[in-house]
C-alpha cells in the first residue's frame, strides 16, 4: 500500500508539469456487475475514469464490460481496432481464454496492465495488480484459529469453483490443518446471496454446535446473517467474510459480534491499476512491474479508513 | 361366393386375421386374397376395418391373430419398412409427405441413390421423379418444399413414390379423394399400366361409381368381419351399398322442402379474399339449403374463411338485415354463424383430446358458471352420441380413435351444439361412407326444416343437386351463376363451372 | 398436510390426474435416501425450509404451467424477478423518503410489485401475439432486458430495503400462521387457485386446446391471441408473488437475483409431467417438481456422500431420472 501511495503522490505532482496534447486512449475491459464485487469493480472503474480524466484532460478511458470471456475477447479487439488504444487494463473474466487474445493486443504494440486473475504467461504484462487470494485466505482462517484458541467446529461457504477460490481456500486449510479446529462442511454458495442463505439454512439444520463460519464473501455472509437470524442462532458463532463490502465494514466499526473482522480485497483495485498505468503516460516514473495488495484484516480499530459510503459495494 | 375361393397364386394373402385395440378387436377373422394383375376394390361404411385391414396387410400394424401368405409362404411383416422390401406398399390417405422436403427428395426418402463418393445423387433422383410424375401428368417444380403444392399434386407424389418403391402389392386408400376429375382419369390409367405390368392393387373407396370403373373384384367389410367378395361384373352399386350397409338403403337424399319464402338471414355484397375470390355476392334465407359448387381451388372455402374472419377479406356482410363486421372468427361465432371445416383432422377435432372436451369446445360458454360443469359435458356427449349415433367403443375415448365418419359427426354436433343460425357445411361429406352420408343428408334438411340457414360447399355435384334450393357455382375466386330449381341439373353446373356460361357477378335476385 | 379447500363437490381422486403419482412417486424415493443419508433432513425445521424455498420457484412454475402448455416459453422469468424485486425495494425507499408510513409503503410496494410484474408479462405477451414473434426469441430478449435494468438499477451493486422497512416485511417470509410459514400458504393459495383456473375454467380449457391444436382452437372461435396473451400476464402475476416473499428474505437485489431461475421453473413444469411443446400438463405435477428441486440441493448440503465438484451432475442426472420415470408410466 505504501508504494502505491508514494506513486499516487508522484502523480499529482506530475499532473501540474504535464503540458503535451496527444490524447492517451486507455481501454477497461471488466467483467459485467453479475455480483457485489464485480459491481463494486465497475463503480470504482467508473469513478477512476472521472477522477482521471478531469485531472488529465489528455487521458481518455474507455471502459467495456463483458459478460463471458468470449465477449471480453471481442471486445479487446474492438478496442484495438475501432478505439486504437494506447494502454489496456484488463480484469479477465478467467485466466486461460483469455491469455490469447491479451497476448494478441500486447502484439499491437498496447501497454498491458492485468487485474486480478493473472494470465498463463505473466510475460504479456507490463503492470500486474492483483490482491492477493492464499493471503486472503491465510488472513481469514489465521483470525478464525486465533479466537477459537485452536480448536471448535467451522463450516466453509465457499464461492464458485475457480481458482481463486481454490486459492483462498488453499491458503485457509494450511494455516487450520496445524490446528485442532475441524471443518464440520464445506459448499459451495456461489458468492451469491441466496445460496449463503440456503446452504447456511443446511448447515444449521445438519450441525448443533457450530463455533464459526468462514464466508470468503460478503454476498456470501448477508445470506449467513438472515439464515442465522431465522434460525436465531446468531450468538453461538461469528462470521468471517471478505472483500470490504460497506455495510460489513459499517458492522465492523460499530463493534458487531457476529461480524467481528472483515478481510480486504478491495474492488477498488481496479482504480489502482487505472492510475498507475495512466502514470506511466502523465510522468517519468518507472511503474512496470507488479502490485499485489496485502489481504488486510479490518477490526473495529482500523475500520474506518476502508469505509467508503458512497461505493456500490 | 366362387370368387372367394384362394387363386393358384394369389401375391398377398390372409386368412382368418384378426386385430384388437386393447379389449376391443375390430378385425373378426378377414380372408382376403390379392391376385397378381388385377385391381381389387374393399369397401366397407366407416370404422367396418378398410383401413385396419390394409395396415395389418402391409406392415403398419401387427395383427393379434390369423397369419398373412405371402407368395403362399406365412409372412410376419416386422414394420412397414420390411414390407416395402417385399414390394407390398401402402399409400396413405393422411398425405405422409415430409413438407419441409421437395418431391425429388419425398419420392426417394429412405432410398436415395447416392454416388460413388456417397453423396446423394440429386441428378439421378430429378431425373427419375420426373420420369414418375410425367406418368401421372403431374407438373411440379422438383425443387420447392412440397408443403407449398396443392393437395392433389401432393397426393400424386405419394403415389409415385409408392410406385417408385417396385411395389408388388399397392394399397390405396380414398387416392381420388383430393383429386379433380381429370386427374382422377390420370391416375386410373396409370393403375390399369400398373394392373397389366401384373401389379396386384387393393383399392380402398367409397365412390362405387369408381369402383365399377376400375375395379375387377370387390370385397365388402361389415364391423370387422368378410361380407362378400364378388366380381364387379356380377354385382352393382346398389348391391354394394346393401352390402356395406347390411339393410336396403332407400332414397340416399330426402325429400326436398319447398324453397321457403323466410326472412333473409346472411346476406354477403363483394366480398372479396385476396388471392383467392373477388366480388363474391349472395344471400341466403332461414331455412334454405344454398348450394356452392365449382372445382377444386374456385375458392369457395377461401371464400367462406374469409366471410368467417378466418383470414383476411373485405366485402359487406349483413346478419338479419344489419351490417356486421367480422374480423375475426369470435365475431362471426358471436353473430351466429358456425363453420364446418374440410379439414376435419387438422382443424375440427383435437385429436390428442378425449371426445367431450371437443364436443363442448365451441359452446363451452354454456358449461362454464364460471366453474366448468363436468357433468353437464358429460350429459351432452351422451346426448350427442345419441343423437348423431357416433360410434365409439367407449366414452373416455380420445378423437383420434374415432373413424373418419364418426369423427364427422362428432365434429358437426361441436358446432350445431352453441345453436348456430346459420351455418356453412364445407364438404361435409368427404371421406365418409354411403350410410354416413345418408344420415347427414337427412340431418341436413332437418337443420332447415327448423329454421336454420345451411350453406353446403361440396364438390360432388349430385349432393349440391340432392340438397340444395339454390346453387352459387364459382369459377377461379368469382360466382360465374346461381342456379335454381329446374337449372339445378349436373350439364348445367358443369357449364358454369368451367366458364362455358357466366352470369357474371351480379347476385340473381330473388323475384320481389 | 394442509388440504386445500375443494371448490366443486367433486372426489379427489378425480381431481388429481393420476400422472401427478409420478412424480410424486420420485420424490418419495428422494425423500427416503435423504432420511437414510441424513438425521437431520426429516427435522421439522428442515422440512419446513425445503419446502419454503420451494415456494419462489414454485410459485413462478405455476405460471410457467400456463405459458408452457399454451405452447409457449417463457425465459424471461428469472431476469423480471430481479427487475421487480429491485424496482420493489427501489419503490419502497423512494415512499419511505417522503415520509410515508411504513404500512403503507409496504401496500404500496406490493401494489407496485403487481403492477410491475402485469407490465412486464403483458410486454412478453402482446410482443409475441401482436409481433408474431416466437416465444423463444421474445423472452431470451426480455430476459437480458430485465437484467440489465436490474443492474443499472442497482448501479451495477446491490439494491437494498431501507431498514426502516425491514420489521415489518420481515414477517412476510419468516413469519408463519398456524405454524405454517406465510410463503406456504402463499404458494398453497397459487397453487389452489392456479389449478382450478387451469382445469375447471374456460380459460384454461382453451389454454389446452391452443396448445395442442391452434388451428383447431382458431377454428373453435377461441380468441387464440388472447388467451396467449392472457398466459404470460399470469406468467407475471405469479413472479411478482414469488417476488413480495423473496423480497423480505434478504432485502436486496442485484444483478445476480433469480439468475437461472427460468430454467428451474421450467424443469419444475417439466418434471411433473407437463409436455413441453404443449397441449398437457397439471398444475400439481409443477408443484411437486418445484419441491422436488429444491430437495436435491437440500440432500447434497446435508451430506458429505457426494464431492461437491459433481452437485451440478447429481441434479441433472435425479431431474433425467424423475421425468424418465414418468414417461416410462405413460408407455
Amino acid at each position: 500500500m505504501k508504494r502505491i501511495s508514494i506513486l499516487l503522490a508522484f502523480l499529482l505532482a506530475s499532473a501540474f508539469a504535464w503540458a503535451q496534447d496527444d490524447v492517451v486512449t486507455i481501454g477497461v475491459s471488466i467483467p459485467a456487475a453479475t455480483h457485489g464485487w464485480t459491481g463494486g469493480v465497475n463503480w470504482w472503474a467508473d469513478k477512476a475514469m472521472n477522477d482521471i480524466q478531469e485531472r488529465h484532460p489528455n487521458v481518455r478511458f474507455v471502459i467495456n464490460t463483458a459478460g463471458s470471456a468470449t465477449e471480453q475477447a471481442n471486445d479487446l479487439q474492438d478496442m484495438v481496432a475501432i478505439d486504437q488504444i494506447d494502454a489496456l487494463v484488463i480484469l479477465p473474466f478467467e485466466s486461460d481464454p483469455l491469455t490469447e487474445p491479451v497476448a494478441q493486443v500486447k502484439e499491437a504494440g498496447v501497454l498491458v496492465t492485468v487485474v486480478d486473475r493473472g494470465l498463463i504467461d505473466p510475460t504479456i504484462q507490463d503492470i500486474y495488480v492483483a490482491g492477493n487470494n492464499p493471503e486472503m485466505g491465510r488472513v481469514s482462517c489465521e483470525y478464525i484459529a486465533d479466537r477459537l484458541g485452536g480448536e471448535g467446529n467451522i463450516v466453509v461457504l465457499r464461492g464458485i469453483p475457480t481458482v481463486i477460490d481454490n486459492e483462498r481456500v488453499e491458503g485457509c486449510m494450511e494455516v487450520l490443518d496445524a490446528t485442532n479446529i475441524e471443518v464440520l462442511a464445506s459448499e459451495y454458495a456461489n458468492w451469491n446471496r441466496d445460496d449463503g442463505f440456503e446452504v447456511m439454512q443446511d448447515f444449521l439444520a445438519r450441525f448443533d454446535q457450530i463455533d464459526a463460519v468462514w464466508a470468503q464473501d460478503d454476498d456470501i455472509a448477508v445470506g449467513v446473517i438472515a439464515a442465522l437470524e431465522q434460525a436465531n442462532r446468531q450468538d453461538e458463532m461469528f462470521i468471517v467474510g471478505g472483500a470490504g463490502m460497506k455495510e460489513m465494514i459499517a458492522r465492523v466499526m460499530e463493534g458487531d459480534d457476529l461480524i467481528p473482522v472483515n478481510v480486504l480485497y478491495p474492488p477498488a483495485m481496479i482504480a489502482t491499476a487505472m492510475e498507475v498505468t495512466a502514470l506511466y503516460y502523465v510522468s517519468d516514473v518507472p511503474v512496470l512491474g507488479e502490485y499485489i495488495l496485502g489481504a488486510t484484516l479490518i477490526t473495529e480499530e482500523n475500520a474506518e479508513q476502508y469505509y467508503f459510503p458512497d461505493a456500490a459495494f | 361366393m366362387d370368387a372367394t375361393t384362394p387363386d393358384p397364386k394369389p401375391l398377398l394373402a390372409c386368412r382368418e386375421l384378426r386385430k384388437s385395440f386393447g379389449p376391443i378387436e375390430v378385425l373378426h377373422g378377414v380372408d382376403l386374397d390379392l391376385r397378381s394383375g388385377e385391381v381389387h376394390a374393399i369397401i366397407g361404411e366407416n370404422g367396418a376395418g378398410k383401413s385396419t385391414l390394409m395396415k395389418c396387410l402391409s406392415g403398419y400394424e401387427a395383427p393379434s391373430g390369423g397369419e398373412i401368405l405371402l407368395d403362399g409362404r406365412p409372412t410376419r411383416f416386422a414394420g412397414s419398412g420390411p414390407a416395402e422390401s417385399a414390394g407390398v406398399v401402402l399409400i396413405h390417405q393422411e398425405l405422409a409427405l415430409v413438407d419441409d422436403l421437395d418431391a425429388a427428395a419425398n419420392i426417394f426418402l429412405g432410398r436415395e441413390p447416392t454416388t460413388r463418393f456417397g453423396l446423394l445423387d440429386r441428378r439421378r433422383m430429378d431425373r427419375e421423379a420426373r420420369a414418375l410424375l410425367d406418368q401421372l401428368e403431374t407438373r411440379v417444380d422438383l425443387h420447392v418444399p412440397v408443403r407449398q403444392l396443392a393437395v392433389s399434386q401432393r397426393q400424386m407424389i405419394e403415389i409415385a413414390k409408392a410406385v417408385a418403391r417396385d411395389a408388388r402389392v399397392l394399397f390405396m386408400d380414398e387416392p381420388t379423394d383430393v383429386l379433380t376429375g381429370t386427374e382422377t382419369e390420370v391416375l386410373f390409367a396409370l393403375i390399369r399400366r400398373l394392373r397389366e405390368a401384373g401389379v396386384a392393387i387393393a383399392y380402398v373407396s367409397h365412390k362405387l361409381d369408381e369402383i365399377e370403373r376400375i375395379a375387377d373384384r370387390v370385397t365388402v367389410l361389415r364391423d370387422g368381419n368378410h361380407v362378400a367378395t364378388k366380381a364387379v361384373t356380377d354385382t352393382d352399386a346398389p348391391e354394394m351399398a346393401r352390402l356395406m350397409v347390411g339393410r336396403e338403403l332407400t332414397d340416399l337424399y330426402p325429400d326436398k322442402r319447398p324453397a321457403p319464402d323466410a326472412p333473409e338471414r346472411l346476406r354477403v355484397r363483394n366480398l372479396t379474399v385476396p388471392g383467392y375470390a373477388e366480388g363474391v355476392s349472395f344471400e341466403l334465407r332461414a331455412g334454405e339449403v344454398l348450394g356452392f359448387a365449382g372445382l377444386v381451388g374456385a375458392g369457395r372455402t377461401e371464400t367462406f374463411e374469409g366471410l368467417l374472419g378466418l383470414r383476411p377479406a373485405r366485402g359487406e356482410v349483413f346478419v338479419n338485415g344489419a351490417p356486421v363486421r367480422i374480423r375475426r372468427h369470435e365475431d362471426a361465432h358471436r353473430h351466429g354463424l358456425a363453420y364446418l371445416t374440410e379439414d376435419r383432422k387438422g382443424k375440427g377435432l383435437i385429436q390428442s383430446m378425449p371426445l367431450t372436451p371437443n364436443l363442448t369446445l365451441q359452446a363451452l360458454r354454456r358449461f362454464a358458471r364460471p366453474l366448468i360443469d363436468r357433468r353437464a359435458e358429460r350429459a351432452a356427449l351422451r346426448e350427442a352420441i345419441e343423437t348423431y349415433d357416433i360410434r365409439t367403443g367407449r366414452v373416455e375415448a380420445r378423437a383420434t380413435e374415432l373413424s373418419g365418419g364418426n369423427q364427422q359427426k362428432l365434429v358437426v354436433a361441436k358446432i350445431l351444439l352453441d345453436e348456430p343460425r346459420i351455418v356453412i357445411l364445407d364438404e361435409p361429406t368427404r371421406g365418409i361412407d354411403v350410410g354416413t352420408k345418408r344420415e347427414m343428408y337427412f340431418l341436413i334438411r332437418d337443420l332447415a326444416a327448423s329454421g336454420l340457414a345451411v350453406v353446403v360447399i361440396s364438390s360432388e355435384l349430385q349432393e349440391v343437386i340432392g340438397l340444395a334450393h339454390r346453387v352459387v357455382v364459382m369459377r377461379s375466386g368469382r360466382v360465374t351463376g346461381i342456379l335454381e330449381e329446374h337449372e339445378l341439373t349436373e350439364h348445367e353446373i358443369v357449364q358454369y363451372a368451367t366458364g362455358l356460361k357466366n352470369r357474371g357477378v351480379e347476385p340473381h335476385e330473388h323475384a320481389a | 398436510m394442509s388440504t386445500p379447500p375443494d371448490a366443486a363437490a367433486v372426489p379427489w381422486t378425480r381431481r388429481i390426474p393420476w400422472q401427478t403419482l409420478t412424480p410424486l412417486l420420485g420424490l418419495f424415493v428422494l425423500v427416503v435416501i435423504g432420511a437414510m443419508l441424513s438425521d437431520s433432513f426429516l427435522s421439522a425445521s428442515n422440512v419446513t425450509n425445503v419446502l419454503t424455498r420451494s415456494a419462489f420457484i414454485g410459485i413462478i412454475a405455476v405460471g410457467t404451467t400456463f405459458v408452457i402448455i399454451a405452447g409457449g416459453i417463457d425465459l424471461s422469468v428469472g431476469s423480471m424477478a430481479a427487475f421487480v424485486a429491485g424496482s420493489m425495494i427501489l419503490g419502497m425507499n423512494w415512499m419511505l423518503g417522503l415520509g410515508l408510513a411504513e404500512g403503507v409503503v409496504l401496500a404500496l410496494g406490493i401494489v407496485l410489485a403487481v403492477v410491475l410484474g402485469l407490465a412486464a408479462g403483458s410486454f412478453n405477451g402482446f410482443t409475441i401475439t401482436r409481433g408474431k414473434i416466437e416465444p423463444f426469441i421474445v423472452t431470451l430478449g426480455a430476459l437480458g432486458i430485465f437484467r440489465s435494468l436490474v443492474t443499472y438499477l442497482a448501479d451495477g451493486g446491490t439494491i437494498s430495503l431501507d431498514f426502516a422497512m425491514r420489521g415489518l416485511i420481515r414477517p412476510l417470509f419468516y413469519g408463519s400462521f398456524l405454524g405454517v410459514p406465510w410463503p406456504l400458504w402463499i404458494f398453497g393459495a397459487v397453487a389452489v387457485i392456479g389449478s382450478i383456473v387451469l382445469h375447471r375454467t374456460r380459460f384454461g380449457r382453451y389454454v389446452f386446446a391452443i396448445g395442442s391444436n391452434e388451428d383447431v382452437a382458431r377454428y373453435s372461435a377461441i380468441p387464440v391471441r388472447r388467451i396467449k396473451t392472457l398466459t404470460y400476464i399470469i406468467q407475471g402475476l405469479c413472479v411478482a408473488i414469488a417476488v413480495i416473499i423473496y423480497v423480505p428474505r434478504l432485502g436486496s437485489a442485484s444483478g445476480s437475483t433469480g439468475v437461472l431461475w427460468e430454467l428451474e421453473a421450467i424443469a419444475a413444469v417439466i418434471i411433473g409431467g407437463t409436455a413441453l411443446k404443449g397441449g398437457s400438463g397439471h398444475v400439481w405435477g409443477t408443484i411437486v417438481g418445484a419441491v422436488l428441486l429444491s430437495t436435491i440441493g437440500n440432500v447434497l448440503n446435508l451430506t458429505d456422500v457426494i464431492s461437491n465438484y459433481l452437485n451440478q451432475a447429481v441434479q441433472g442426472v435425479i431431474i433425467i431420472l424423475a421425468v424418465l420415470l414418468q414417461r416410462g408410466r405413460g408407455r
